[in-house]
């Protein structure tokens, strides 16, 4: 049973996400309990999986009992395990909110549910994949579900899901054109036999080509500044019910397939024409975690900004990955998935502020007459955790980000981190300033929100906090990944 | 830099892959017409396709079937079946997109009445 976890959790919600149509076909109403099951069972299959890997270390997951060089691999380590818990728990979370704020395009309806489902165990392909080819068909299987959900909103949502199509697509072909590259220079796309064969040619023109179209084609899916132009507008105009699944998990995880990637194939040190790859990634790092804390300091939209929030983090774990030694490594990884959570938090309180109050912008906040305390204490929460103060799991990512940067006597890095995180607390201080903002006539009650909302935003203020307390637990669990750096 | 030349003649696949992709993106990136870039979509996935199949062509191999008395296999007989699998998988992949892509077009025609990208986010801002 237990070597069987990896496959199940992706049969869980593919399954009953392809299923759906039939089973539902007389009985409407059945759509979100059936998801909900499912999501249910997945997060338990988690546990599950992360107390197996957590004993027993790593399982290796042959398809269909054929091994790897041959076959197709998946690898269930811990940062796998990890990823999967936190995709399911923020799926399973974006169903009960769904509840809350669905439009009434969305409104109970199959195709709903069957999409929320097949991009979730196109998540979990992604995260367990150890196999280039079967990376690029999982993204698809993401990146076409996505497309569909963001456009599920209608009017100008339908064309910036065109135009995250457009360049969505044109990432997976790069992709796929790398992926092309890769094997026609060594005959495997098994990323532990790549790891094996590339290093004696991997100054070869066609091994570099290769790796900078796979690079170009997950940059452009986890919005890596300069290719995230896609992203702002989809999650602004997407549907509510759809964008904490979304901004929580699309972007880290194909950021997760890049790190599987770079970690096996590009050992530190390594250079090409005489570039350092890994200090390269790390400059694209630098930039990114700047401009994009600095571009969602001058929005003017609540949910442009949390985006943009999203992109400059992408461009933190950018650079704590790509230091080259463990602390950065593991902070980088710890900080991916506390970003997850606090991604997700804050698309639960834009979509809740348009749901209840029609608030879209900043100055929108100010008119705001009764606030809710949930709403209030969540944001409060997920402002320590983007800054970054001790007690959330924000502060040990990025303190070990940090530490690896000084460690690797990377100055730059080091800066760069400590300057996005004035940029966050920057466009923090805007945001609550606003929300703060004492209305004229303030005598009515708070709002009571329902109780599925308080309790989604209620888990992920814990999460955030509790990954805080156990960030130590967390990253010597998450070192097992790279312990090889 | 005659070289250089006569080296790339000597690869006139790889010369074709490249006049695609780059015809394709430019298609994209030019054309206000919705349709015409998810046609420069089309021909960039064709692109790499070929590249695939270019690559994998091996003259006078056959198909990689293998009887089961047939003895020791000799490897160049036969063609790699793998990039062809991953040629149909592309492929496969793109017309899903291609779906979706031409559903989002349809639903964007009807709510703004237009296909050139410029009206249309006219309309929306």
């Amino acid at each position: 049973m237990s070597s069987n976890l990896p496959i199940l959790l992706f049969l869980v919600p593919f399954v009953t996400g392809i299923a759906m149509p039939m089973l539902t076909a007389k009985r409407r109403s059945w759509c979100g309990p059936l998801a909900m099951a499912a999501q249910s069972l997945m997060v338990v299959l988690g546990i599950v999986n992360l107390r197996t890997v957590l004993s027993e270390g790593s399982i290796e997951y042959a398809l269909g009992g054929w091994a790897a060089p041959l076959g197709i691999a998946w690898i269930d380590d811990p940062l796998a395990a990890v990823m999967v818990l936190t995709v399911s728990i923020i799926a399973l979370l974006t169903l009960i909110y769904s509840g809350v704020v669905a439009s009434s395009s969305l409104d109970k309806s199959m195709p709903y549910y069957t999409l929320i489902l097949l991009l979730v165990s196109g998540l979990v392909g992604i995260v367990f994949a150890a196999d280039l080819f079967n990376v690029f068909v999982f993204l698809e299987v993401v990146a076409i579900s996505a497309y569909a959900l963001v456009g599920a909103a209608g009017g100008s949502a339908l064309v910036y899901a065109f135009r995250y199509l457009l360049l969505g697509s044109l990432g997976a072909t790069l992709y796929l054109l790398g992926v092309a590259h890769l094997y026609a220079v060594t005959g495997t796309l098994n990323m532990a036999d790549l790891a094996v064969r590339l290093p004696e040619i991997i100054t070869s023109t066609a091994v570099a080509g290769g790796l900078i179209y796979i690079f170009l084609g997950l940059s452009i899916k986890m919005a890596l500044i300069p290719l995230h132009g896609w992203l702002p507008d989809a999650y602004a105009s997407a549907p509510g019910a759809v964008t904490p699944l979304l901004a929580g998990t699309v972007t880290k995880v194909s950021l997760v397939a890049w790190v599987r990637i770079e970690y096996s194939l590009i050992a530190p040190g390594i250079e090409v024409g005489h570039v350092p790859v890994l200090v390269l990634l790390e400059e694209l790092g630098v930039i990114a975690a700047l401009v994009g804390g600095a571009l969602a300091l001058i929005q003017t939209d609540l949910r442009r900004m949390f985006a943009y929030g999203g992109i400059s983090h992408v461009g933190l774990i950018l650079i704590g990955v790509s230091l080259g030694n463990p602390t950065g490594f593991a902070g980088g990884l710890f900080y991916l998935i506390n970003d997850a959570f606090m991604q997700a938090a804050l698309f639960m309180i834009a979509g809740a502020m348009v749901h209840y109050y029609g608030a879209r912008s900043l100055n929108d906040l100010r008119s705001m007459q009764q606030r809710s305390p949930w709403l209030t204490g969540t944001l409060v929460i997920v402002a320590i955790a983007m800054v970054g103060l001790p007690p959330t799991g924000g502060f040990f990512g990025k303190w070990n980000i940090v530490l690896g940067a000084l460690e690797a006597q990377h100055y730059l890095a080091a800066f760069a981190v400590v300057a996005s995180t004035l940029l966050t607390l920057a466009y923090f201080v805007r945001i609550l300033t606003n929300w703060f903002h004492q209305p004229q006539t303030a005598d009515s009650e708070p709002l009571v929100v329902s109780r599925s909302l308080s309790f989604c935003l209620g888990f992920v203020s814990i999460a955030m906090i509790a990954l805080g307390l156990l960030s130590d637990s967390i990253f010597e669990f998450l070192l097992q990944t790279g312990g090889g750096v | 830099m005659v070289e250089l030349v006569q080296a790339w003649l000597q690869r006139p696949n790889f010369i074709v892959f490249v006049i695609l992709f780059l015809w394709g993106v430019y298609i994209m990136a030019a054309h206000p017409n919705l349709v015409k870039k998810l046609i420069g979509l089309y021909i960039v996935q064709t692109s790499a396709i070929f590249f695939l199949v270019a690559f994998s062509a091996k003259d006078g191999a056959t198909v990689p079937i293998i009887l089961a008395d047939s003895g020791a296999v000799d490897a160049t007989l036969y063609a790699n079946p793998l990039p062809h699998v991953l040629t149909v998988t592309a492929i496969v992949v793109q017309v899903a997109t291609l779906g979706v892509s031409l559903a989002l077009v349809s639903g964007i025609y009807r709510k703004f009445g237009s296909l050139d990208e410029e009206e249309i986010l006219e309309r929306v801002e």
